[in-house]
């Protein structure tokens, strides 16, 4: 059988959404983000208890006052529990989705139960709607939707949606004909029949349906705690993959009684709602008699104002809380000014530890923090797409080796904290004899030939069957078991109790080691490879973004002695107090915050030691020109000089230099170019050398034009470009040299037309094609920021028909060295690769034509190493 | 004018229809049809229901009469031909017009009563007037007036499944008549009840009709039944209308053996009247008043057999002026009883029937079979 390429397909499907329909998953994105907010903002907002009384009211009503106290002290145990707000968060999710699902499934179960064939077109659709397990789209939710709450309710949606279309469609169509028939006789339109007659018969079926619907809900709302969605689904999840039992039967309690009250609310709104269960219950309450103040139900009224009340009164104590919580905040090392910083991290030990850590670094530092426990898988893909912005357990360059490739163009990498790691695998230790992975061999017995492994998709998991069991010579004897680590840990346990051989695959750091007593096998060959580094990761520009964070996380660094320390802390303070852990630790640890976060700005930046000396420099409009005059701007008023700058055109500015008027200016092109203003004023100027180089000019296409990568590969294609090469002013030298020589040369001549026009049309014309993806070939030079704010591919000219490249020099005055020795030295060595000039101009770009020296100020601040590198001082 | 007409209707279902009525027309078998999956349920059906009349539509399970009565409101499209209400074409009607004439101008009793189980008998009666558009205070004062009817008074409040069966059907014929149709289709309606309770429904529908004058298109499959209510009778079968009369015509001019069996089981003495059976004198025959007994033309025969077995003779008939045209004695009605033939021959000499040929396969039997039993008794006793 040929292998179908189903999968890939898949995936390609998947990306081609997510590049063309962004905006529309976005949409989706707010829309759910703002349902779930609003109902949880309601939810959360009261006093539990009192909030509690609410529910505690609606079950009076629904069914009787005994219900009602039930349901009072379940929701009370969830608050003792200290598990409310999750619970809240699940409801207002259940809420959400299955209020979007009933509104879907309804009308869709109408349709169905009015025509055939959409009931036989729906049914396979339902059918693969609920079969197919939730992680397969789960997860390519959270490719669309980011890690949040939306894959969680979509996939909740696409869960719990087919038992509200059946049971539509069937208590519809179970409506006795002759019913219909009648109501057709006595002339009731078609819409009528519906309402009239249809619906209200169905309705304790479709009622049925609808919890169904919300049983689903509650199920799934579980499951969606993997993909972030918060809650007590995030709770169980993180509990189960840390085996703390107890913290997950806790949340397991609370889902219960969440999924009992629902499930008996909606059950009973039934008989609210639809006349025939009014009738059942009328005649089941003449039935009861005996013990009548059981069965009392408030009547609609008496509910409406219980709820009134408790809704005002938690409403009242709202604000009033609220009033006191805003107390005065310790102002000074307020930097993040309550900016929200998203963290993410994997349910493993020091990803923990470090997480949060960092939520209690940057939470003193003035910012709000949000985290969040997800798997490998997920996490990433967050990261990428900057729902989360950072995290700090990534292994590399081996164990989330696939995960960064897969995105690493989203993704900066922040430096490691902590390493190396290792790698093993791992017996305890009394398992006499097995010291080394050598020692496993001929041991399979005792072993039952199983090695327990983890998650089937970890890197450590390839390695271990693809080279560490082949270079031993285990294969065939041992059989790696992959599972989860929460089982591998449970096996681990499970094992150590009954003193049975078990060997595992395991890591450092990791807590088992401190828990029980357990033996790495050695590994004399090597198969393990080389030991990892724990890098923080963050969303591509965040260090853009949050300039003064990324330092800190570039910086950030612990020993092993500190990671144990903040380990076992957490550890002892057990679940749910991590961030009280932390802060104990680092009360135990003076000094420690102002190490990993100092707050920048604190003292003075370093002075040059020429502060205070004025610097005139000058410049004409060339986008390099405009950067590197505000860069050094800036880095100067940094090291305590003052700095005045004036525009010129080429001509009067070599002139003033010469005259001494003006200091210096950053954009010379040498050889040619400013070849002629040099040698006129050949001794009354300073080269002081060149900071950028070689330029060149070139014909360039967009990267998207695949085939096309030198002068040469443009013959023969001049139909796809309709002829045509987008030129800038007539009057530019270099319009003279592409008609001259360049299309001379590569025999284009003929084919293609050189258009000229200006440069800012060509640049237009080149976003237009660019939006487009249209062919476009067009005349640019190096540097030029539309390299560095589009993918563009500079045509190769193997027979040089451009000529040479030039270089940029600053120019000074005569005595320049002499007047700003320190500066002269700064400048000598003042280097910038293409990369960062165009990330430059690009910002600048941005800023517009105003805001130039700001924008060079963020540009540095987004760099902070730059300052350093360029104006050195000691 | 009649009120109702149905001209040449055909019902077929399955592929297509039309060619179907094509072949039916040509002479083609229903069976025939049958075999290619096609099932022709209604073939060629015309007939004229004049206002204020019951027209019976009878015949056994299959034979097409409920789906002719669909055809009737519009509920089942004709495959072919039209029916005319008040002159009106209701089989190209539009569909709003078509609900519009539903509502207001023809209403419909079901077999199983069709009561909405979420609405009260008085949301029930309602129903139609609802549907109208009639103001609530309104609707619910006809409801109401219409319920006290058909017997219900005081039961307004109670729910369909707290009634017998019925109490049901009353109210489904007061949901009927609450709109004020001129027209009442009912199927089969109360067929669904048991016997002595079908009775009491008959007795209430003629006296109800007695003041209403309604026109109504009565479907059944019980002879007996039809004889009671109709003033018209067609006798389906197979889909086509085998027979269409009075049920003395029915009764005694049967069409066919089908009819002529169908008529068998049916209870003779309470469709044939004296006129019919009895023998004729000259028309100035001194009429004796003395021996006590005399009755119509109209008369049943069932009514004569009290007098008959005190010991009168002879039972003088008149006319609507009290004179004498003719005589019921023993011998009369015992081969009125007995003798179908003797019947035609008495009763109406044109009427050339093969069933003088052709002895009625069970005409031995024949004096036990008639019902209701009460009677039946009392001619064995008599005898």
């Amino acid at each position: 059988m040929p292998r179908l390429e189903f999968g890939s397909w898949v995936e390609d499907a998947v990306g081609w959404l997510q590049t063309h329909l962004a905006w529309l998953f976005d949409f989706v994105n707010s829309v759910l983000e703002g349902m779930y907010e609003g109902v949880d903002t309601v939810l959360s907002a009261g006093e539990p208890l009192l909030i509690a009384g609410i529910f505690a009211v609606i079950a009076c009503w629904l069914r009787g006052l005994l219900p009602g106290f039930l349901a009072f002290v379940g929701f009370a145990l969830i608050d003792s529990l200290g598990l409310w707000d999750d619970a809240m968060a699940t409801l207002s999710l259940v809420i959400v989705a299955a209020v979007i699902t009933v509104v879907l499934a309804v009308p869709l179960g109408i349709w169905a139960a009015k025509s055939k064939r959409i009931s036989g077109a729906i049914r396979p659709v339902l059918d693969v709607m609920q079969t197919m397990p939730a992680f397969v789209y789960l997860i390519p939710g959270v490719m669309f939707f980011g890690v949040g709450v939306t894959p969680g309710v979509i996939a909740t949606i696409v869960f719990a949606m087919p038992p509200g279309v059946r049971m539509t469609e069937l208590g519809i169509r179970q409506v006795d004909g002759e019913l219909v028939e009648a109501a057709e006789a006595f002339g009731t339109s078609p819409k009528h029949t519906l309402t009239r007659v249809q619906l209200p018969l169905a309705l304790p079926t479709i009622m049925a349906g609808i919890n169904q619907v919300i049983m689903l809900a509650l199920s799934m709302v579980v499951i969606g705690g993997m993909a972030g969605a918060g809650g007590l689904g995030e709770k169980v999840y993180a509990a189960i993959t840390q085996l703390q039992v107890g913290l997950a039967a806790e949340s397991g309690v609370a889902v219960v009684i969440l999924a009992m009250y629902l499930d008996r609310m909606t059950g009973a709104l039934n008989q609210r709602v639809s006349p025939l269960g009014r009738r059942a219950a009328a005649k089941a309450a003449a039935a009861a008699g005996r013990l009548k103040f059981v069965h009392y139900k408030p009547g609609t009224a008496i509910a409406t104002v219980g709820v009134v009340v408790l809704a005002l009164v938690a409403g009242g104590m709202n604000i009033a809380v609220s009033k006191d919580d805003s107390g005065p905040q310790t102002a000074a090392a307020d930097i993040g000014k309550g900016k929200k910083i998203n963290l993410g991290y994997i349910p493993w030990d020091e990803g923990i530890a470090s997480t949060y850590l960092w939520k209690e670094l940057l939470e003193q530092r003035g910012y709000e923090t949000d985290i969040k426990q997800l798997d490998p898988g997920p996490l990433y893909s967050g990261v990428a797409r900057g729902d989360i912005d950072f995290q700090t357990d990534a292994w590399l360059p081996t164990t989330h080796k696939d995960y960064w490739d897969k995105n690493a163009a989203n993704l900066e990498d922040l430096g490691s904290w902590y390493g190396p790691t290792s790698l093993e695998l791992t017996v305890p230790s009394y398992m006499k004899g097995i010291d080394s992975l050598e020692d496993l061999k001929g041991q399979g017995k005792k072993f039952k030939g199983k090695i327990i492994g983890i998650e089937a998709s970890a890197g450590m998991m390839k390695t271990l069957n693809e080279k560490v069991l082949k270079d031993y010579g285990l294969e065939g004897e041992y059989k790696v078991v992959s599972s989860s680590t929460s089982s591998m840990l449970a096996e681990l346990q499970r094992s150590i109790q009954k003193k049975e051989p078990v060997v595992v695959t395991l890591w450092s750091p990791h807590w088992a080691y401190g828990k029980y007593d357990l033996k790495k096998l050695q590994d004399p060959k090597k198969a393990w490879g080389e030991g990892e580094q724990i890098h923080t990761v963050a969303h591509k520009g965040f260090s853009k973004k949050d300039p003064t964070v990324a330092k800190w996380l570039k910086d950030f660094k612990l020993d092993e002695k500190q990671l144990t320390g903040l380990e076992n802390a957490i550890k002892d303070a057990g679940e749910n107090n991590e961030q009280q852990a932390v802060k104990t630790w680092l009360k135990k640890n003076p000094g420690l915050v102002d190490k990993l976060a100092p707050v920048p700005g604190g003292g003075a930046k370093a002075q040059g030691r020429d502060a205070g000396m004025t610097v005139d420099m000058g410049y004409f409009p060339w986008d390099e020109a405009i950067a590197s005059t505000y860069l050094w701007e800036n880095i100067l008023e940094d090291r305590g000089y003052k700095t005045t700058n004036k525009q010129l055109d080429p001509g009067p500015l070599y002139t003033s230099l010469a005259q001494g008027q003006m200091d210096v200016q950053f954009d010379a092109w040498l050889p040619t170019t400013h070849k002629d203003y040099v040698d006129q004023y050949k001794d009354k100027l300073t080269d002081i050398g060149s900071w950028y180089g070689p330029t060149s000019l070139e014909l360039s296409v967009p990267s998207y034009m695949k085939g096309i990568d030198s002068l040469e590969d443009l013959k023969g294609q001049g139909k796809k470009f309709k002829g045509k090469i987008i030129g800038i002013e007539a009057s530019a030298g270099m319009m003279k040299t592409l008609n001259e020589k360049v299309l001379k040369d590569y025999g284009l001549e003929g084919e293609y037309k050189v258009v000229s026009s200006s440069t800012s049309s060509m640049l237009a014309e080149l976003q237009r094609s660019i939006q487009k993806k249209e062919p476009v070939v067009v005349t640019l030079w190096s540097p030029h920021w539309a390299y560095g704010k589009y993918d563009l591919k500079k045509l190769q000219d193997p027979k040089k028909a451009w000529g040479e490249g030039e270089q940029i020099h600053v120019m000074g005055k005569k005595d320049f060295a002499k007047d700003f020795p320190e500066l002269n030295g700064w400048l000598k060595n003042f280097k910038m690769t293409e990369e960062e000039l165009a990330s430059l101009e690009v910002e600048i770009q941005k800023g517009g034509p105003d805001q130039q020296k700001e924008s060079a100020r963020r540009w540095l601040d987004a760099h902070p190493e730059m300052l350093d590198r360029f104006a050195p001082v000691k | 004018m009649s009120r109702l007409q149905a001209e040449h209707l055909y019902k077929v279902f399955g592929r297509r229809p039309e060619d179907a009525v094509h072949r039916l027309e040509a002479g083609a078998d229903r069976d025939e049809l049958r075999a290619e999956g096609t099932t022709a349920a209604v073939i060629d059906a015309s007939f004229t229901v004049e206002p204020g009349q019951i027209f019976v539509v009878m015949g056994l399970s299959g034979s097409g009469k409920s789906t002719l009565l669909r055809m009737l409101n519009g509920l089942l499209e004709p495959t072919a031909g039209r029916v005319l209400f008040d002159g009106d074409d209701i089989t190209h009607l539009n569909p709003r017009k078509l609900r519009e004439v539903r509502s207001k101008k023809i209403s419909m009793v079901f077999q199983h009563f069709a009561l909405f189980p979420h609405r009260s008998v008085l949301e029930n009666a309602a129903y139609g007037l609802e549907v109208q558009g009639v103001a609530k205070e309104e609707r619910l004062r006809r409801a109401t007036e219409a319920l006290e009817l058909c017997g219900l008074k005081g039961w307004e409040k109670s729910w369909p499944d707290e009634l017998s069966g019925g109490m049901q059907q009353r109210v489904g014929l007061a949901r009927a008549l609450a709109t004020d149709a001129d027209l009442l289709l009912m199927d089969e309606s109360f067929s669904a009840l048991d016997p002595l309770i079908r009775r009491d429904m008959q007795d209430q529908l003629l006296e109800l009709q007695k003041t209403l004058k309604k026109t109504i298109v009565f479907i059944t499959h019980d002879l007996n039944e039809a004889m009671r209510l109709g003033d018209q009778i067609a006798v389906m079968r197979d889909g086509r209308i085998v027979q269409t009369g009075t049920g003395e015509d029915i009764l005694v001019r049967p069409a066919n053996d089908y009819v002529r069996r169908f008529v068998e089981d049916v209870d003779r003495t309470r469709v044939l009247t004296a006129g019919s059976i009895m023998e004729k004198v000259a028309a100035d025959t001194e009429f004796s008043d003395d021996e006590g007994s005399s009755c119509s033309a109209e008369t049943p025969v069932a009514e004569l057999f009290a007098a008959l077995a005190e010991g009168t003779t002879e039972i003088s008939v008149t006319d609507d002026d009290g004179d004498l045209i003719g005589v019921v004695g023993h011998e009369q009605l015992f081969s009125a009883l007995a003798d179908e033939a003797r019947i035609d021959e008495t009763a109406d000499e044109t009427h050339t029937d093969k069933a003088g040929a052709e002895a009625a396969p069970t005409a031995g039997v024949q004096a036990a079979v008639p019902a209701p039993r009460e009677t039946v008794k009392a001619v064995k006793s008599d005898a």
